[in-house]
């Protein structure tokens, strides 16, 4: 066989996204991937549909369809206007009725484009996509009793069957396992900021599945394909990157050793371990992969028409990495800020509503407040900066003080926690004067305090350095001001007015 | 879309084989007389559903549903779910709060999802 010259990867990836409706794709039973039903005990969201008991019958959730038009509408699909359901057979005990509901022919979101700043250096490149359909999840089948006792037989947990699954697909398009990862980073921002999923990783509310094979060009000149290999159920940035690039080393040399090449039937679907940073065999996919799919006779189709379509477009609003770069280029974020800002949807709401109340040039100081204050607040109490209740109001009306120098850096917190422990909320004002916290801004008091401080014999030295040029000399001398004015000095006032006095 | 008539003109020999695989696929056991039943009740069904090849169906739509109208998708309104106690015994056997089951071999969880 001759050597392998180069090796083009070749990765398309389908993600499943549980949508965060309150009842079930078609049943009333609640969803445990709304937030609301997040830990109820197991088999307690259940009913007659999920059970597939006699003679019941599915119904169709309209919020789960509109969820799936607004991420179509985000990926740039062109929405269906007549959508209809299929039976996707196969035998399992998470699966009460024997298949599972899908969209096989007619999905929801038929064909899109994605041109996001997925690349490495942040340009973009363009991402197709197949398809979005809806369709339920199964339940949970665990081999081992909670807490790890071992069994030789398997228990079930029917909560999560009947959540409301939408499966976007893209084509072969990517050319790495970074750009995957940055999709895969974008879309889960995309569907949390649409509000149709939390996407919590470590839930599985969001889960990856690449399909990877490489094209390997050989010494003399020819190309050769190798099989592809589906990794399932990846739920974590990590798993998707480590999966990928062990796929791409191993790919060719199971080509070189096997003599294996791409050919309908050879695709293999592989498990990742993530102590061992690899993939496993888990099944020769033809095999498994007869699921004798045919129209559900329990469902009419449903049409989606241009009033409906319209209506819900109005609901999707500008795409988070389009905000940031927004916040980026008018604010002067860097990457790091941007991120963190983003990560959460309500947080990224109220930086921009506050900015909005106080104005652009308060930007900056809007973002630092949410940064350091707020984040480390959310931290210590297990919540986002938005969790914490502080309003929008309340950030303006601090960051224009902050920005006025009316109140130094140390007043943050306390306002902060004025405004969240108060009841309704202390105006951050009123908290300020209540506490103090207000900066003193009277000439005469604040030259009164530079002249004691340079004064003071004990700080002669400073002086001294400070004449000679010394500029950090100065921090002594401030910090003399505040203490003597009990910390109502405004640091800034007081730094312009000992350098004015000693230049006098 | 697969939505195609099943070949009927098989042989019984590839109708029994057939039989097994969809047998297997539903993890379903079966002897080879049973088989052998099976296969020949399904050669019936299929040999009636040929008939429908004698029609000339050029240029009809293929009807997915006998009602001719849309579904009406409901409001996002959950109702409180079953007590787990009629869960578990409408279940053959429980453990604990779960529902057991056999050990599954050979698979994958989550199935074809």
């Amino acid at each position: 066989m001759p050597d392998i010259a180069s090796v083009r990867p070749i990765i398309g990836l389908e993600i499943h996204v549980e949508l965060a409706t309150r009842r079930k794709l078609f049943a009333d039973a609640p969803n445990p991937a709304h937030d609301e039903f997040d830990n109820a005990d197991p088999n307690t969201l259940t009913d007659a549909v999920v059970l597939a008991l006699p003679g019941a019958l599915p119904v169709i959730n309209r919020s789960a369809i509109e969820h799936s038009m607004r991420v179509g509408m985000a990926l740039g699909c062109q929405i269906a206007s007549v959508s209809r359901w299929d039976r996707k057979n196969y035998f399992y005990p998470d699966l009460p009725k024997g298949y599972q509901i899908s969209q096989y022919a007619d999905p929801v979101c038929g064909p899109g484009i994605t041109n996001w700043p997925i690349n490495a250096d942040g340009s973009n490149h363009t991402v197709r996509i197949e398809r979005a359909h809806l369709e339920e999840d199964a339940g949970k089948l665990l081999h081992e009793l909670p807490g790890g006792g071992k069994i030789d037989f398997s228990i079930v947990d029917l909560n999560r069957a009947g959540t409301p699954l939408l499966e976007i697909v893209t084509a072969p398009d990517f050319q790495s396992a970074e750009q995957v990862v940055n999709f895969a980073r974008f879309l889960r921002n995309v569907c949390r900021h649409l509000r149709v999923s939390h996407c919590t990783m470590q839930k599985g509310h969001i889960r990856f599945e690449p399909n990877i094979n490489c094209e390997l060009t050989l010494a003399d000149g020819s190309t050769v394909r190798t099989p592809i290999t589906e990794v399932k159920n990846l739920n974590s940035f990590r798993a998707v990157q480590g999966a990928i690039e062990y796929e791409l080393r191993e790919q060719p040399k199971r080509w070189a050793e096997t003599g294996i090449a791409f050919a309908p039937g050879t695709k293999t679907t592989r498990g990742w371990n993530d102590n061992s940073m690899q993939t496993t065999l888990q099944r020769e996919k033809e095999e498994a992969n007869d699921y004798r799919y045919f129209p559900d006779p329990d469902l009419l189709a449903i049409e989606i028409d241009a009033e409906w379509q319209e209506r819900v477009r109005a609901t999707v609003k500008e795409l988070p990495h389009v905000r940031t770069g927004r916040w980026a280029s008018s604010y002067k974020l860097d990457d790091r800020e941007c991120e963190t800002l983003i990560d959460d949807p309500d947080t990224a709401d109220l930086f921009d509503t506050a900015i909005n109340i106080v104005g652009n040039n308060h930007a900056k100081t809007v973002a630092n407040l949410l940064l350091q204050t707020g984040m480390k607040l959310a931290k210590e109490r297990g919540t986002t900066a938005a969790a914490l209740g502080v309003s929008a109001e309340h950030i303006a009306a601090i960051a224009q003080m902050r920005d006025a120098g009316d109140i130094g850096s140390g007043a943050i917190e306390p306002l902060f926690l004025a405004s969240i422990e108060s009841e309704r909320g202390e105006e951050p004002r009123a908290a300020a004067e209540r506490q103090g916290l207000i900066q003193v801004r009277d000439e005469g008091a604040l030259r009164a305090w530079c002249r004691s401080a340079i004064d003071d014999p004990a700080n002669a030295p400073s002086v001294a350095d400070l004449r000679a040029g010394k500029q950090q000399a100065i921090g002594r001398l401030i910090g003399a001001i505040m203490k003597s004015s009990a910390g109502k000095a405004d640091a800034k006032a007081a730094r312009e007015m000992i350098l004015e006095m000693l230049a006098e | 879309m697969g939505h195609k008539h099943p070949p009927t003109n098989d042989s019984p020999a590839l109708l029994r084989e057939q039989t097994h695989r969809i047998a297997h696929l539903a993890r379903l056991e079966l002897t080879d007389e049973q088989a052998a039943m099976y296969a020949t009740q399904l050669s019936r069904v299929l040999a009636y559903v040929e008939q429908l090849r004698a029609l000339d169906l050029e240029g009809v739509k293929p009807m997915l549903h006998p009602h001719d109208r849309y579904g009406e998708p409901v409001a996002d309104d959950p109702r409180e779910g079953l007590d787990p106690g009629v869960v578990r015994r409408l279940a053959p056997e429980s453990e604990g709060a779960f529902i057991r089951v056999p050990k599954v071999l050979g698979g994958t969880e989550g199935g074809g999802a």
